[in-house]
């Protein structure tokens, strides 16, 4: 809240992940190039193989071009993203890593400096020194991803460092040693699929079918590597935060799904294409791979920062930029007095800090369409149990009234006339409706915060009492709002349960 | 549960400074060798210019160059991030998009540089065609830098033009206030960029004589425009003048001039040492006019101190090893060519 809002019509998960995997996508394969291309040529050097010295001199002139050029300036836009979108993170971060990230700086220099060299003496300088050369980038590479991972493993699980505040507690933290064998796995099978790529516009068809399996063996053991790495890093993250992935928001766990697809689909793609027919491997073919390789890599990115939700810096800062440790002040000042920046529309201020970061009305993660046909009292409600809802939201922390401005502020952008005409439905349906939009954000029929048991077998007195009393069920839930067609839909749709009716 | 602060500095506010004005100078030296250089490239009057070994010899450079602009830009930036990120931060939310296409454009400029430089048989129409793309990408970047961080400077513009617009497309509109510093930095690239051109064609009298015209006539230009940016700064320019800022000042102006001596006599060691003194002391004022626009509004040094020294000697040790294997790889790459040669 000390920072300017940027109200930005794009999600920030998606201006985030615009440039965040598309950068961790080329850095990782500027590591395991890096060591792919040391290794070839050594073993090239050994049986004199002017063909693989040529494909890796050719390999290094797209490697500088991908790593030097579009890696390095990413990587910058990764600071420019997360100061427009978090800057309260970015300071903590800053703060607690500056030297770690200077420390980083001088193997970037390194690296950059040892990657232009190895493209530019190909034929210039001895084989030794050139190799040496290439073993100075891989190591500065490595080093690189190993202080950058201990700092993106601190969001997720900061570990003693809650309690010490001590540099290293934080570095080298519960999920470091885990993430960074994963990520090596990575980058092993990134450079594998980068070098199938550049392999299958070969046009000797016996060099093609050579190159294609070596380059092929590497994605395998990328593979080979992320797999109990994976398991490991998913078994060091604290086991309150996996559970609730499993059982409250279930997006990561979706996310390393599909993360664990792509990997398979790359499995097949390189036994059939890499193994068995490797003079099939076409351009499409490994254009494909790389689809998947993105893929599996944006699955896993997308695991780690949706897993922790609600935080952005575990159980210290929440998503939205609200810190843990000053819970007290937000509960006693209210919201409003914390933001420095105002723009004269309350409503739309405390909207932004509080809401904005993960949600947009209509777009990203839209509200709209979990509101629209409903009222402010119910917004308001919502807003100040947030917490309760089934997903990892940021505790609502201000006051009443500003519960009751940001809901006044969505309010005005929604859909506003009654539910039954926003969905034209009736009956049973529409009961099911009104359940799930007044309901089912905290209560899933069978699922999450199941009371489905409670509701059978009342009497329409009973179901009456317990929507006029709904509000004082428990602390943060809102009081029933809706209108008598919704009430007796909702208590239709109540009695066809005791009738083994569809939940 | 007593979570740890993060408000603190994890090293002497000094130290940090030093570590920052050091790499700054080293970013714009790089910077200024690229822009200059192009400048120099497309507007200096020299016949058959695409086919000189020394025009060519700088345009195969530019992209190294790059890398080392981006290299050396990481650091500055990360450390004034540390000491200002209150001001850093909102002036480039309130003017977002026009920062965060600086790394598109980065990127773009970049490649184009990288085209200019793998064009075969150099040639106006291409080469001078990515050139000068790749410069007005630089243009944009570096303004876009003049105006979000003299918009950081400002509080109280900053806060005002959020109240208006919160979509992060608000350019800092005081442009009186950075538009000659600007142009300022940019003649002052252009010195930068004729002192490369001059040392590299020293052998040869048509690119000296291109490099020497430049060199004096955009040190001079610059310094008017330096003087033009003095008056711009109205209200703290008593307090300028009264800090360390007017002696970096008067030695920056005096250092430049000598330069032009040793310039003309082909002494490029020398120019260089005083022209590098010369960019340390412009950037040290740049870093006093900084504190000064600030005052009273936010004192670095008032920022609690929170040592963290066993990274800082890690990060040091760390330093001297990048020094001292980078510059191990060089004499392997020009010792093993020269001897292959």
């Amino acid at each position: 809240m000390n920072y300017p809002f940027w109200d930005v019509g794009i999600g920030y998960g998606i201006l985030m992940a615009s440039i965040a995997v598309i950068h961790v996508f080329v850095s990782h394969f500027a590591i395991g190039g890096g060591m792919y291309l040391v290794i070839a040529e050594i073993s090239a050097r050994k049986r004199n193989d002017s063909m693989i010295l040529e494909y890796l001199q050719k390999l290094s002139k797209f490697f500088v071009l991908v790593t030097v050029v579009f890696g390095a300036v990413t990587g910058v836009g990764i600071w420019f993203i997360i100061g427009l979108l978090n800057p309260s993170a970015t300071e903590v971060l800053i703060h607690n890593f500056v030297w770690g990230w200077a420390t980083e700086w001088t193997f970037f220099l390194i690296e950059i400096t040892a990657a232009l060299l190895y493209y530019y003496s190909w034929k210039k300088i001895s084989a030794k020194a050139h190799m040496f050369i290439g073993w100075v980038y891989f190591g500065a590479a490595w080093m690189s991803l190993f202080i950058i991972n201990g700092i993106v493993a601190f969001m997720l699980t900061p570990g003693k460092w809650l309690v010490t505040g001590n540099f290293w507690d934080g570095f080298f933290n519960p999920t470091f040693w885990p993430s960074l064998w994963f990520r090596t796995g990575i980058c092993i099978l990134l450079a594998g699929l980068y070098a199938l790529l550049v392999a299958s516009l070969s046009k000797n068809k016996d060099f093609k079918t050579r190159i294609i399996r070596y380059n092929s063996l590497w994605v395998i053991i990328g593979l080979v590597i992320m797999v109990p790495t994976l398991y490991w890093y998913w078994h060091a993250i604290p086991s309150s935060i996996t559970t609730a992935a499993h059982q409250i928001m279930t997006m990561p766990i979706e996310a390393i799904d599909l993360a664990m697809w792509f990997a398979g689909a790359i499995f097949v793609l390189i036994i059939i294409f890499g193994f068995i027919l490797p003079r099939w491997h076409h351009f499409v073919i490994a254009v494909v791979l790389m689809l998947l390789g993105l893929g599996t890599f944006g699955g896993f990115e997308w695991m780690r920062e949706s897993i922790r939700k609600p935080y952005v810096i575990e159980k210290y800062m929440y998503g939205n930029g609200l810190e843990v440790a000053k819970t007290q002040q937000y509960e006693d000042e209210g919201y409003l007095k914390q933001i420095v920046f105002r723009t004269g529309n309350d409503g739309a201020d405390l909207y932004r800090h509080a809401c904005r970061s993960c949600h947009t009305i209509n777009g990203y993660r839209p509200l709209a369409p979990a509101f629209n046909g409903t009222d402010k009292i119910f917004i308001a409600g919502m807003v100040k149990g947030a917490s309760a809802i089934k997903s990892k939201m940021p505790p609502f922390m201000g006051t009443s009234q500003e519960a009751n401005l940001i809901a006044d502020y969505i309010y005005q952008r929604i859909d506003q006339r009654p539910l039954n005409e926003v969905y034209p439905l009736q009956g049973v349906a529409l009961g099911k409706k009104v359940f799930e939009i007044r309901c089912g954000k905290c209560h899933v029929m069978g699922g999450y915060q199941d009371n489905s048991e409670s509701l059978t077998g009342l009497s329409d007195e009973d179901y009456n009492d317990l929507l006029d009393n709904a509000g004082d069920l428990a602390e943060q839930m809102p009081p029933f709002t809706g209108s008598d067609i919704e009430r007796k839909a909702l208590i239709e749709y109540f009695k066809s349960l005791d009738k083994g009716g569809e939940k | 549960m007593n979570l740890p602060t993060y408000d603190f500095l994890s090293a002497p506010l000094w130290l940090i400074t030093v570590l920052h004005i050091v790499t700054l100078t080293l970013h714009f030296l790089a910077m200024n060798f690229m822009v200059g250089g192009i400048v120099i490239i497309l507007f200096g009057k020299l016949n058959d210019k695409w086919n000189n070994p020394v025009i060519q010899k700088l345009i195969k450079l530019f992209p190294t160059a790059m890398a080392a602009t981006v290299s050396f830009g990481v650091a500055p930036l990360l450390f004034i991030q540390l000491v200002y990120p209150k001001q850093i931060y909102s002036a480039s939310i309130i003017n977002a998009w026009f920062w965060l296409w600086i790394v598109g454009i980065a990127i773009i400029s970049y490649y184009f540089l990288y085209g200019a430089a793998f064009t075969k048989k150099m040639a106006l129409g291409r080469s001078s065609v990515y050139l000068a793309l790749a410069l007005i990408g630089f243009l944009y970047i570096s303004f876009v830098y003049s105006s979000t961080l003299s918009m950081g400077e400002r509080p109280d513009i900053y806060k005002a033009l959020y109240a208006r617009v919160q979509s992060g497309i608000a350019l800092n509109p005081d442009i009186g206030s950075y538009i000659f510093r600007w142009m300022h930095m940019l003649l002052g690239a252009l010195v930068v960029g004729a002192y490369f051109v001059g040392w590299l064609g020293k052998d040869d009298e048509r690119v000296f004589k291109i490099g020497k015209t430049f060199y004096l006539w955009s040190m001079i230009i610059a310094m008017l425009l330096g003087l033009v940016y003095l008056f711009t700064l109205k209200a703290i320019l008593v307090a300028f003048m009264h800090s360390a800022a007017i002696w970096f000042l008067f030695l920056a102006f005096i250092l430049s001039l000598v330069s032009l001596y040793f310039y003309s006599k082909k002494k490029f060691y020398t120019t260089g040492i005083l022209m590098v003194i010369s960019l340390l002391s412009m950037v040290s004022i740049r870093h006093i006019v900084r504190l000064i626009h600030l005052e009273g509004i936010f004192n670095p040094a008032t920022t609690p101190m929170k040592a963290q020294w066993s990274i800082f000697i890690v990060f040091l040790i760390c330093f001297l090893f990048a020094v001292g294997i980078i510059w191990y790889m060089l004499t392997l790459f020009f010792t093993k060519q020269q001897q292959a040669a």
